[in-house]
């Protein structure tokens, strides 16, 4: 219980500093960005024009720990401001329409790059004598070194320009009623290529970890015992070893899920995939801020969150961990 | 010895493999145990004591292996046997205790299942019937049959040590192996630990080896000891007369700790230097370097082979008996 | 101790085939203007060729400010009375030829050139940045692991903190507030978004060394503080620390690649990420120019697997279960 509040604690304060980082950033940036963006601005209307002050407090002459208080009771809200380049459509609007493909590729491929990445590891760790086995391992930590974008584009000249087994992007055929068999067909196929880069590009750091935890577990002394005793080795891979490796993996969840995440915006971006990854590259070429700091507080949300799952599996896995001994 | 014997090691060599080449942390060794009898391995850290232990119950992975020799036990060559046939005889025939308790049990597993994982492993048993056989061992080992429950944390440093012997005999060896079973403990637990093994010999009836760095352990619940130094036995014999009477330099060395018993007895003060390289061990005594009373002699030649004082008693010492 | 780290890395083979790499990715580097045939960025050649007399009077001809302030070639020449000037240029987007052996891309520039220019900038980056960050969480590292208490807290709660803030979008986010766009802003970016993860690993490892027995006799002896964190603690963390530069470095370098793909760094100045900024904004997938986009993702790999070898070679040596048998 202990450990579980602490995690919470932990989970509050984390989204409390990405939301203040949100509201600091641009204010502490030298250079004066909002300025500087305004400058630039010539034909933009007046409405737009106070959108911007706004947002950057601007021509107030509330003091930044007043603002700071507004901006913090409208992000409790969801009230997240008005988007730039869309005006003058609520960014949280915004997100919306790109939320539901981000979330179905990103989380569709975490999902499937975890759990074969891990089930790859413990097998490679514990065959791990074998030419196969380090085979996989060498070729996933060459793989691991390319940019995600970069693998991406390598997948859309290759699979849909010279292969043209692959629509070269966007998510869905336009024109196709949307709900209709045909129209999911469509999603499937756009989804495949952007799907294959996360998955190939991610799947290494889940084999390396687990490896790596694996080889450790198995020189234990428990390990020793589990062999003297006699008991089947499909047992002791499972109940003894796997068990005990996977709990470090899944609190270094934390941390690969971000690289995960972050590498799925930049796929998203190469196949002009109609997430949020796509529209945080859209909403960077157009300067708008709302819309950006929007995305990366969802982000932030949603990994933080992810992760507090994360920490709660480990206290389901680990009796040590639910005993707050460790 | 030889009435009921029940192990008999010979020369057994083994070792691991490193980059710099194969270390022989045992090198020919021999020693044979009777059926109940109590054999106390003595030496300092790094002697090969505990791949000794490894070696006999064919536990040796990884880099390490046994090179030659035989470990007869009941006649069988545990050395050679196909490896599906030791899965069948060890923790049946000979169980171990290992050294830290804490790093010997599985931390995510219920003490409960692991004590039936090594029942159902080797018979066919009910679930019912193996618990009920784990809460035997327990309370064997003084520990409450509902603590089955806990995990490995939840226990105290004895505690699970103890759990560690109830999981070695729960199928009821011949052979129990303890490699420094009592070392990561403090020194009143490290003595009820000790109790507890000799009443369970008593009522059980099974024969230990119990290696140690720490020979004063061994002092008065040992039937033979053997003294180990830089991979070889370098004295052996009945406990008694080894305690009373240590020919070897080295086991003299180790007894400087404990005067009260060792009789008459050059004052060394410890033993001043370590062991040598076992990837390539010096000629002659491998104790000669630190060997007060060495000679040119003990410097050449093969090392010198355990020899025969009679009485069972044996001392691998080329200046034995003109010592003093 | 360094001498002894680096000597065993050079009698480990993976780790020779990391440093090999390595070493040749520097070697372009440091003689880049010796290996590329053509400056990073010329658009256009210039001959200019006397007929006639030479003349004594002087005479300015030409002052040329290419209309890109960030690279000014200066053409600023005093020449003869008679003269011809032949502007040539390069093709626009060539396929690979004698003369060049990737092609050229949009605006006419040497796609070789520019590779090997772009080595000094995304290898310079990345080592920079894996430097910065490696002292950085030293420093933090040192300080959390050794003084503990209030300190240890503080620092280690932002660490925690920020270690599961997803540093990809955070990166964006700055990098877009930034107006001045160069090569220091990359790294501190990349720098202060990449310090959690090495100072908390490399904290632990404070940790383990503050409580071995050689580092708890010093402290007992009354030795200063100073000297048991620089003699004793330090030179045991060089290869942990090692790592943790290699794998900071390969962070970098993809992040920086990274950045500038999207348009986030400064995009006149000539890198791997930019040429494939370049390649993607003028549809070189489209076109079939494999030539154009495959060569810079193939160096930052080869750059990224170096480093990888490297740390593989290190984790074997200072965990031992790591090694085959």
């Amino acid at each position: 219980m202990k450990y579980f509040l602490k995690k919470l604690g932990l989970l509050a304060f984390t989204l409390f500093v990405s939301v203040s980082l949100n509201f600091f950033l641009p204010r502490l940036m030298p250079g004066d960005p909002a300025r500087a963006l305004l400058d630039k601005m010539d034909n933009l209307q007046p409405e737009q024009l106070d959108t911007i002050r706004a947002a950057f407090g601007l021509d107030t002459d509330e003091p930044t720990i007043v603002q700071y208080g507004h901006y913090l009771r409208n992000t409790l809200k969801g009230d997240l401001g008005t988007s730039f380049s869309r005006f003058p459509m609520p960014v949280a609007e915004v997100m919306r329409v790109a939320l539901p493909w981000s979330i179905g590729l990103m989380g569709i491929c975490t999902v499937i790059s975890f759990t074969l990445g891990s089930a790859i590891g413990i097998a490679a760790a514990w065959k791990r004598e074998t030419r196969l086995a380090s085979m996989t391992v060498g070729f996933f930590s060459f793989v691991r070194s390319f940019p995600y974008f970069w693998l991406g584009l390598v997948f859309i000249y290759f699979f849909a320009f010279k292969g043209r087994l692959f629509p070269i992007g966007g998510a869905y055929t336009v024109g196709v009623d949307r709900g209709t068999a045909a129209w999911w067909l469509s999603v499937l196929r756009h989804g495949t290529l952007p799907a294959l880069t996360i998955c190939v590009s991610s799947l290494g750091a889940w084999i390396l970890t687990m490896r790596n935890n694996m080889i450790n577990v198995l020189a234990e002394d428990y390990i020793t015992v589990a062999l003297a005793k006699g008991l089947p080795l499909q047992r002791i891979k499972s109940m003894y070893a796997a068990k005990n490796a996977i709990l470090p993996s899944v609190t270094g969840f934390a941390m690969s899920l971000g690289f995960v995440i972050g590498g799925g915006l930049v796929t998203e971006m190469v196949f002009a995939y109609p997430g949020i990854g796509y529209m945080l590259y859209q909403a960077v070429n157009a300067k708008d801020y709302p819309l950006m700091q929007a995305i990366f507080l969802f982000i932030a949300v949603a990994v933080l969150i992810a992760n507090f799952v994360a920490d709660i599996a480990v206290m389901l896995l680990d009796p040590r961990v639910r005993d707050g001994a460790k | 010895m030889a009435d009921s014997t029940m192990l008999e090691v010979r020369n057994l060599k083994a070792g691991y493999g490193t980059r710099k080449g194969f270390v022989r942390a045992v090198d020919d060794v021999s020693f044979s145990l009777g059926r109940g009898e109590f054999l106390g391995i003595a030496g300092e850290s790094g002697c090969g004591k505990s791949t000794l232990a490894y070696a006999i119950m064919r536990l040796l992975r990884d880099n390490a292996r046994i090179e030659s020799g035989s470990v007869l036990f009941k006649d069988r060559d545990f050395a050679t046997m196909p490896a599906a046939d030791v899965e069948a005889h060890r923790w049946t025939d000979m169980a171990m205790v290992f050294q830290s308790a804490m790093s010997a049990l599985n931390p995510v597993l219920s003490i409960g299942e692991q004590l039936t994982d090594a029942v159902h492993a080797h018979r066919k048993a009910s679930a019912a019937e193996a618990q009920e056989l784990a809460a035997e061992m327990l309370s064997l080992v003084d520990i409450n049959a509902d603590r089955l429950k806990s995990y490995p944390h939840q226990l105290s440093g004895g505690m699970k040590q103890r759990v560690m012997i109830a999981m070695a005999l729960i199928l009821k060896p011949d052979l129990l192996i303890m490699d420094e079973p009592t070392t990561a403990l403090d020194v009143v637990v490290q003595r009820s630990i000790i109790e507890k093994i000799e009443d369970l010999r008593s009522s059980l009836g099974f024969s230990v080896i119990f290696i140690t760095h720490d020979l004063s352990l061994l002092v008065e619940i040992s039937d033979a000891l053997a003294i180990m130094y830089a991979g070889e036995i370098v004295e052996r014999g009945p406990a008694g007369a080894l305690f009373s009477d240590p020919r070897h330099p080295y086991t003299r060395g180790l007894m400087a700790s404990f005067p009260s018993l060792t009789g008459p007895l050059v004052r060394m003060g410890g033993i001043e230097g370590s062991a040598p390289d076992l990837l390539a061990p010096p000629p002659g005594c491998r104790f000669s370097a630190r060997c007060p009373f060495a000679e040119q002699g003990c410097r050449e030649g093969p090392s010198p082979a355990l020899r025969p004082l009679g009485g069972d008693r044996f001392c691998a010492c080329a200046l034995e008996g003109r010592l003093r | 101790m360094i001498k002894d780290f680096f000597k065993t890395l050079v009698s480990n083979r993976k780790s020779l085939a990391g440093l090999c790499i390595l070493g040749f990715f520097v070697l372009v580097a440091l003689f880049a203007p010796v290996i590329a045939p053509y400056p990073p960025k010329i658009d256009r050649l210039e001959t200019i060729t006397a007929i006639g007399e030479p003349s004594l009077d002087e005479e300015l001809v030409a002052e040329d400010y290419p209309s890109d302030a960030r690279d000014v070639l200066t053409y600023r020449s005093t020449l003869t009375k008679d003269y011809t000037k032949t502007i040539d240029y390069f093709p626009l987007r060539s396929r690979p030829s004698a003369a060049h052996p990737l092609g050229t891309n949009h605006a006419g520039n040497d796609l070789f050139s520019q590779l090997v220019w772009g080595t000094r900038i995304s290898l310079g980056i990345g080592l920079a940045t894996g430097l910065f960050v490696t002292i950085l969480s030293l420093t933090l590292a040192l300080l959390s692991g050794y003084l503990g208490g209030v300190v240890d807290d503080v620092i280690g709660f932002f660490t925690n903190v920020m270690l599961v803030i997803p540093g990809l979008p955070l990166m964006i986010v700055i990098a877009a507030y930034i107006t001045m766009k160069g090569v220091l802003p990359i790294v501190l970016i990349l720098g202060l978004t990449g310090w959690p993860y090495p100072t908390r690993l490399l904290r632990s490892q404070v940790l383990t060394l503050k409580n071995r027995d050689f580092v708890r006799v010093s402290k007992s002896l009354g030795e200063r503080t100073s000297f048991v964190v620089f003699r004793e603690i330090l030179p045991n963390m060089i290869s942990i620390a090692m790592a943790e530069f290699f794998a900071t470095s390969m962070a970098a370098i993809l992040g920086e690649a990274t950045l500038e793909f999207i348009g986030l760094g400064n995009v006149t100045v000539v890198s791997w990420g930019t040429i494939l900024f370049w390649a993607q904004a003028n549809g070189a997938l489209l076109s079939g120019a494999w030539w154009w986009f495959l060569p810079p993702g193939i160096c930052i790999a080869l750059v990224g697997t170096s480093f990888v070898l490297i740390n593989f070679a290190i984790d074997e040596i200072s965990n031992p279960r790591l090694r085959k048998r």
